[in-house]
């Protein structure tokens, strides 16, 4: 098992979402996360796909995302590896965690805080009795971040899936 | 690009059906559809002045299904794109099968559907489905088309994407406000999807790889499957299998893909194919599979059983299917037609294989199979034969050879598939993905529209048919004389079949009863009937029928036990059929 990131092209009008949950239902692919969002040209959107499975269950999911009308380019990605066809380079892969977690005295407050720094990640609301923060990082590290967040107790979790974009070659 | 000029969305819809080429549309109008319908009205009226050169002529049909299906029919028959027409809410969802079918067997099909205005989607509206949703994983493609001005790219993308690259189903759903409304066009835009371009030049390196394994192989075998019928490669197909000297199996829907009565063919091979067909299939080193997607009725379910010490070399349109089912040492994508012109090409540079061949042990081995067939359809009198098989070896003789069989699904088809010997292609039609009964009558009606000339036989069983006769009324109202032959057994035959064989006859809801009487429904609907009791008397009560000039149901009486066989039976493979006891050892 391996984490596989697909980054598409996308026709922009309703439906297209719908489609694409539709065909990976249809073929009994799970899918682990997936974000569709406005890009640089009009008209068309992104979406980033991350799957969990062998290379050759990648394969067959790639070919049919290729078969939908309404993808106008496939990309694979692999996170912190070399990616493969139409220009996919080592990929610089992001997952955004918004994160409450109980701070029920000054001791946990501080080890919470001292924690986020480490990580890199930013206090964005603080309670009496909590702390809510927030990490923009890798997917696995933000997974550790939240594992350790988890001895605190964590109130509630946000994370977007993952994003990602390949590294340009000079 | 044509002239801009204003229209309504009913008139842009029937300007660009007849723009590209659409002469015959299937279809049942309602509330949403009724701007389209006035429409075709006036279209119709035109043509009458004008003796309906040019025109679009509609076929009014009396269940949905069978519009989607006699349009899937009319598409198999003369490889143009089927156009059936269904109102909102149950007209679409009772196309829904139809389309599912069409899809699964990539025939090139165009849906129209009504859909309530845009302002009501979404408010459960009197007749509203959500047809755009429901349809989306049983078509290639289909549109909700939300304003007027898109609906000549829309439709034109329709015709594009449903007949090329794998050809298949594409709807278009559209709402009342978007056919009424007038908007000023461009007709006939010639713009396409960035997404979609279809790659049907199959890449050389991988022709000349295939090439050469065949050149190599000494008992090659070539697997047709419907890719070559669609994309008429038939007479590429017979060239290469005669240079090679490789026979050639056929999955159900290639029959016709070659005749079967050349003497390199050797019928259908899988779960109810021939028992040499399938016997081939284990002993070939060298398989080529064109235009076929390894369905599990093909291989079987021990795939290390099929074709286990052959290189697979194998060609399809839809890059998708390579190593889905099957893996495959050489895959190419591409036309079928082209992929083997490049072989064939390939193979007349490298290779003097022809005269090495002709005479091969392979050869001579091959040509003793394919005998051995043959004989076993002329005999039809032989004893071991079932009714069934008889009335089948007898349709087969009587035919002519641009008569096109039709069939519905179960042991009706099987029988078919199994002693009907396809002279042509696109003269079988059935049902293959999906196995849907209630297709064979319908698409005989479409397949008829498309060749008006030829005779057309709907091989039916009791069970299938009450699906779907009531299209009669069809045939009869605009004068469509097909023959349906009911294989009477009162049973649902194929289920009774395996419920004998490996559910200890216990016939669960496979009997039919003894409703209903075939001949007089028959002439209920002012079609011509007779039933044959026995085997002998079909040829006479054949020609009665055609000789009649109207729609027929002959109610032929079959033996209420007869089997297929023989078959692969559940979790077997290509090699164990039981039931092949008959078959002359070879």
């Amino acid at each position: 098992m391996q984490t596989h990131i697909i980054s598409l092209l996308v026709e922009d009008h309703p439906g297209v979402l719908t489609r694409m949950s539709g065909m990976f239902t249809t073929r009994g692919i799970n899918i682990a996360s997936l974000t569709v969002s406005p890009c640089e040209k009009e008209g068309l959107s992104r979406m980033t796909i991350a799957i969990e499975g062998s290379e050759s269950e990648l394969e067959k999911v790639r070919k049919q995302i290729s078969n939908l009308i309404e993808v106008v380019k496939v990309v694979d990605l692999k996170a912190g590896g070399q990616g493969r066809g139409n220009g996919g380079g080592e990929a610089i892969v992001r997952d955004l965690c918004l994160l409450r977690v109980h701070a029920k005295d000054s001791e946990a407050r501080s080890a919470v805080m001292q924690l986020a720094e480490s990580y890199g990640a930013k206090i964005v609301d603080a309670a009496l009795d909590s702390v809510t923060l927030e990490l923009t990082e890798e997917p696995e590290r933000v997974s550790r971040f939240v594992d350790l967040m988890r001895h605190f107790g964590v109130k509630q979790l946000f994370r977007t899936g993952v994003t990602a974009i390949g590294r340009e070659r000079d | 690009m044509g002239r801009a000029a204003k229209l309504s969305g009913a008139e842009i819809v029937v300007a660009e059906l007849k723009s590209e080429g659409v002469e015959v549309a299937f279809g049942i109008p309602g509330g949403v559809l009724l701007d389209l319908y006035d429409t075709l009205y006036k279209e119709a009226a035109t043509a009458e002045g004008a003796e309906t050169e040019g025109g679009l002529r509609h076929i009014l049909m009396r269940h949905e299904q069978c519009a989607a299906h006699a349009a899937d029919g009319y598409a198999r028959v003369s490889g143009k794109t089927g156009v059936c027409i269904a109102t909102s809410g149950p007209g679409a969802t009772n196309l829904v099968t139809g389309l599912a079918n069409a899809n699964m067997d990539s025939a090139p099909v165009v849906a129209l559907t009504g859909q309530v205005p845009t302002s009501a989607i979404g408010s459960n509206a009197f007749q509203e489905a959500s047809t755009f949703t429901i349809t989306m994983p049983v078509t290639k493609h289909n549109f909700l088309a939300t304003r007027t001005e898109d609906l000549p790219k829309i439709i034109h993308n329709a015709f594009y994407i449903a007949n090329t690259g794998r050809k298949g189903v594409v709807l278009i759903d559209l709402p009342k406000d978007v056919l009424a409304e007038r908007a000023e066009v461009n007709l006939h835009p010639r713009e396409t999807f960035a997404g979609y371009k279809p790659n049907i030049k199959p890449n050389r390196v991988q022709t000349k790889k295939a090439a050469e394994v065949l050149a190599n192989a000494e008992r090659p075998l070539i697997l047709a499957g419907g890719g070559v019928v669609s994309s008429d490669a038939s007479e590429e197909l017979r060239r290469l299998a005669e240079f090679l000297g490789a026979p050639v199996v056929t999955t159900l829907l290639g029959k016709g893909a070659i005749p079967e009565s050349h003497p390199f063919c050797l019928g259908m091979a899988g779960m109810h194919g021939r028992l040499y067909a399938n016997r081939a299939l284990n002993e070939c080193d060298a398989l080529l599979a064109v235009g076929t997607r390894f369905s599990d009725r093909l291989t079987g379910w021990q795939l290390d059983q099929f074709a286990p010490d052959a290189t697979l070399i194998h060609v399809d349109l839809d890059a998708a299917e390579i190593n889905k089912n099957i893996q495959v040492d050489i895959p190419i994508v591409g036309d079928a037609r082209l992929a083997l012109v490049d072989i064939i090409k390939w193979l007349e540079k490298v290779a003097k294989v022809w005269g090495k061949r002709s005479e091969s042990v392979w050869v001579q081995r091959i040509r003793k199979m394919h005998s051995a067939c043959e004989e076993c359809v002329k005999d039809v009198w032989g004893e071991g034969s079932s009714v069934s098989e008889r009335l089948i070896k007898e349709i087969n003789r009587v035919l002519d050879d641009d008569a096109i069989l039709v069939t519905e699904v179960g042991q009706c088809q099987m029988f078919a598939a199994h002693f009907y010997m396809t002279r042509k292609p696109r003269t079988f039609v059935t049902s293959g993905g999906l196995g849907t009964m209630g297709f064979g009558f319908p698409a005989a009606i479409g397949a008829k529209v498309a060749a008006p000339d030829k005779k057309v036989v709907d091989i039916a069983g009791d069970g299938s048919f009450l699906m779907t006769c009531q299209d009669l009324a069809t045939c009869v109202e605009n004068d469509i004389p097909v023959v349906v032959c009911v294989f009477d057994n009162r049973f649902l035959g194929m289920v009774r079949q395996w419920q004998e064989l490996f559910f200890e006859k216990k016939y669960s809801h496979t009997g039919l009863g003894l409703t209903p009487d075939f001949v007089k429904l028959a002439e209920a609907f002012g079609c011509y009937g007779e039933r044959v009791e026995k085997p002998e008397e079909l040829e006479a009560a054949l020609k009665n029928a055609f000789e009649s000039g109207k729609p027929a149901v002959l109610d032929l009486v079959v033996g209420k036990e007869d089997k297929i066989l023989p078959m692969i039976p559940p979790g077997g493979g290509v090699v164990g059929m039981i039931g092949a006891e008959r078959c002359r050892r070879i």
